[in-house]
């Protein structure tokens, strides 16, 4: 993962003593009990839980500061505007991009990379044109080049991975080639924890002339994310699995790219002029955002960024990486457990199966116990395939989590044990 | 002794779970599911029936249900690679064998919930009434 020192915000260079317990208050929800249970949540890379400062962000534009957004002579109108560019902004430095009109607002992480396949890839590609993803793709970062493949004539080529779940660079850089038009690939596995070396696989990429679109959901919320840095061409991320509302993602990619993509979706906000004749349209990044966009919660999107950053990304990943160290010592411990994907540098996912009893049960038991883990496929059924299993149990970690949670997993999943064993 | 009715016979198997499940408590309503998926391990389900053609999709685990019909009847056997799956959809099967082809078809979610399964039924509503659909489906393509 890469860090650059000069985008990282004054907390980010000077983190606070991270403190898991302070962090837990500011998460209303942790305090509920499940079942007679206290909660334990480890299903944070489906959606994280929200802390206080973006409920009441949103809460508070709702009772004080809300008015539709841009073109409005008033003031609440003025006053949401402010809010909803300052967002961007929060989301640019965020991602240290170097313009603030290289943010564009979407409902999520796989709506920014629709967004690109149906522009960039309707506009540029031609038949023939080669398209690289991997084996450990989300399905969101599979199925729009899919279905572009089948519009366009395009070939689809899989990068493979290890039995660890590492990317196979030799046999990526294998793939590259003369046609190879776009590398879109996750930063994170979703279901392996794996982080994918960005800076080397955009290196490879471009020096074939590919560009690379980086799907950043799971990773911008354990990593400092410097998209200038990587040299990536896009990045995609979504909200509600940093800490933010559901409902609000962005795509950022160069100005120099989204200069030259038409628009994705017509209507509102996006236009310039419009006759029945002809339209022209916004410049960014209102070109890529028809229709009345979701305001609050891209203003509770930036308060998620401004939480994290007050504890600062450095210090959150180094506790989740404790965290999982933990994590990894104890489930080691539970006879019968396997944890899929075992990648070097891995972060905040742990991927399980067990010999004694299916992933459905063992999420339905340790539920009764107030723990709450995801179980299926997680939107990756190549890479189940790939892995020969059909589902797995995924724990998976945000910042409010400790040590305590892991003990209560390893607890319940031995209560598993015995009743199935 | 009243008139021989085929169907109140029929039905039997569906009240006796009614009646069992009524008044249990969630822990023990769980225990009497995986006891359920227990009792067939003595009548495996055949291994040649877990084939793509009897597997039924809406669940998160794998689910094989085989229909068969005698004398107008509809006779179901279930299985799943999951053990609460297990017992539910054996419950499920059980249930409904033997029912007339008109019974099947007016089964709807209410027959779900009379088995009053607590918080299985919250969380498990959308995999049993998939089940449901398809035992409907595999009793009607049988007449068809």
């Amino acid at each position: 993962m890469t860090v650059n020192a000069a985008a990282l915000t004054k907390s980010e260079q000077m983190p606070p003593a991270f403190d898991v317990e302070r962090v837990r208050a500011d998460f209303p929800i942790l305090e509920e009990n499940i079942h007679g249970n206290p909660l334990v949540f480890l299903d944070s890379a489906a959606s994280a839980q929200k802390p206080r400062a973006v409920l009441n962000a949103m809460r508070y534009l709702y009772e004080h500061e809300y008015a539709n957004v841009h073109r409005g002579i008033y003031y609440l109108s003025e006053v949401a505007t402010n809010r909803f560019e300052a967002a961007r902004t929060t989301v640019a430095r965020f991602l240290n991009a170097r313009h603030d009109h290289e943010v564009i607002f979407t409902r999520n992480a796989t709506e920014a990379i629709n967004l690109v396949a149906a522009s960039w890839g309707r506009a540029f590609l031609q038949p023939g044109d080669e398209i690289i993803v991997s084996e450990m793709e989300h399905h969101a970062n599979i199925v729009p080049w899919q279905m572009l493949r089948d519009e366009k004539g395009l070939v689809l080529k899989v990068a493979p991975i290890s039995d660890e779940g590492v990317l196979r660079m030799d046999a990526f850089e294998a793939l590259l080639g003369p046609r190879t038009r776009l590398v879109a690939m996750t930063h994170m596995s979703n279901v392996l924890g794996t982080v994918t070396p960005a800076r080397d696989i955009v290196a490879r990429a471009h020096a074939v002339g590919a560009k690379v679109l980086l799907d950043g959901t799971q990773a911008a919320t354990h990593n400092v994310i410097d998209v200038q840095d990587i040299g990536c061409d896009f990045y995609a991320i979504t909200g509600h699995k940093l800490y933010g509302p559901t409902g609000i993602g962005a795509l950022w990619a160069r100005e120099e790219i989204l200069d030259a993509m038409p628009p994705y979706m017509g209507g509102g906000e996006m236009i310039d002029k419009v006759t029945f004749e002809k339209s022209t349209f916004a410049p960014l990044p209102n070109k890529f955002e028809a229709g009345t966009p979701a305001i609050a919660e891209a203003i509770g999107f930036a308060a998620a960024i401004d939480y994290i950053n007050d504890h600062g990304m450095a210090a959150i990943a180094a506790h989740e990486q404790d965290v999982l160290t933990y994590a990894n010592q104890r489930l080691a411990t539970v006879e019968g457990l396997r944890i899929i994907g075992t990648a070097p540098g891995k972060a905040s996912v742990i991927s399980m199966v067990a010999d004694f009893a299916h992933a459905y049960d063992i999420a339905m038991v340790i539920d009764r116990e107030g723990v709450a883990v995801r179980t299926g496929n997680h939107c990756a059924q190549p890479l189940m395939a790939r892995l020969g299993v059909d589902s797995t149990v995924r724990a998976s970690l945000g910042m409010y989590n400790r040590r305590q949670d892991i003990d209560a997993l390893v607890k319940s999943l031995e209560k598993v044990r015995r009743i199935f064993g | 002794m009243g008139q021989f009715d085929p169907d109140m016979m029929a039905h039997i198997k569906f009240n006796e779970f009614v009646e069992n499940l009524r008044d249990l408590d969630d822990e023990t309503r769980f225990e009497y599911i995986l006891d359920l998926a227990k009792k067939h391990r003595d009548d495996p389900f055949p291994e040649t029936d877990m084939s793509a053609k009897h597997e039924m999709h809406g669940c998160q685990a794998k689910v094989w249900i085989i229909h068969s019909r005698k004398e107008g009847r509809n006779y179901f056997r279930g299985h799943s690679n999951a053990a609460i799956v297990n017992g539910l959809v054996t419950m499920m099967t059980d249930s409904f064998s033997g029912w007339a082809d008109e019974d099947i078809a007016d089964l709807t979610i209410d027959h779900v919930r009379q088995l009053n399964l607590g918080s299985l039924t919250i969380q498990r509503q959308v995999g049993m009434m998939a089940m449901l659909k398809y035992m409907k489906k595999l009793s009607l393509d049988k007449v068809a």
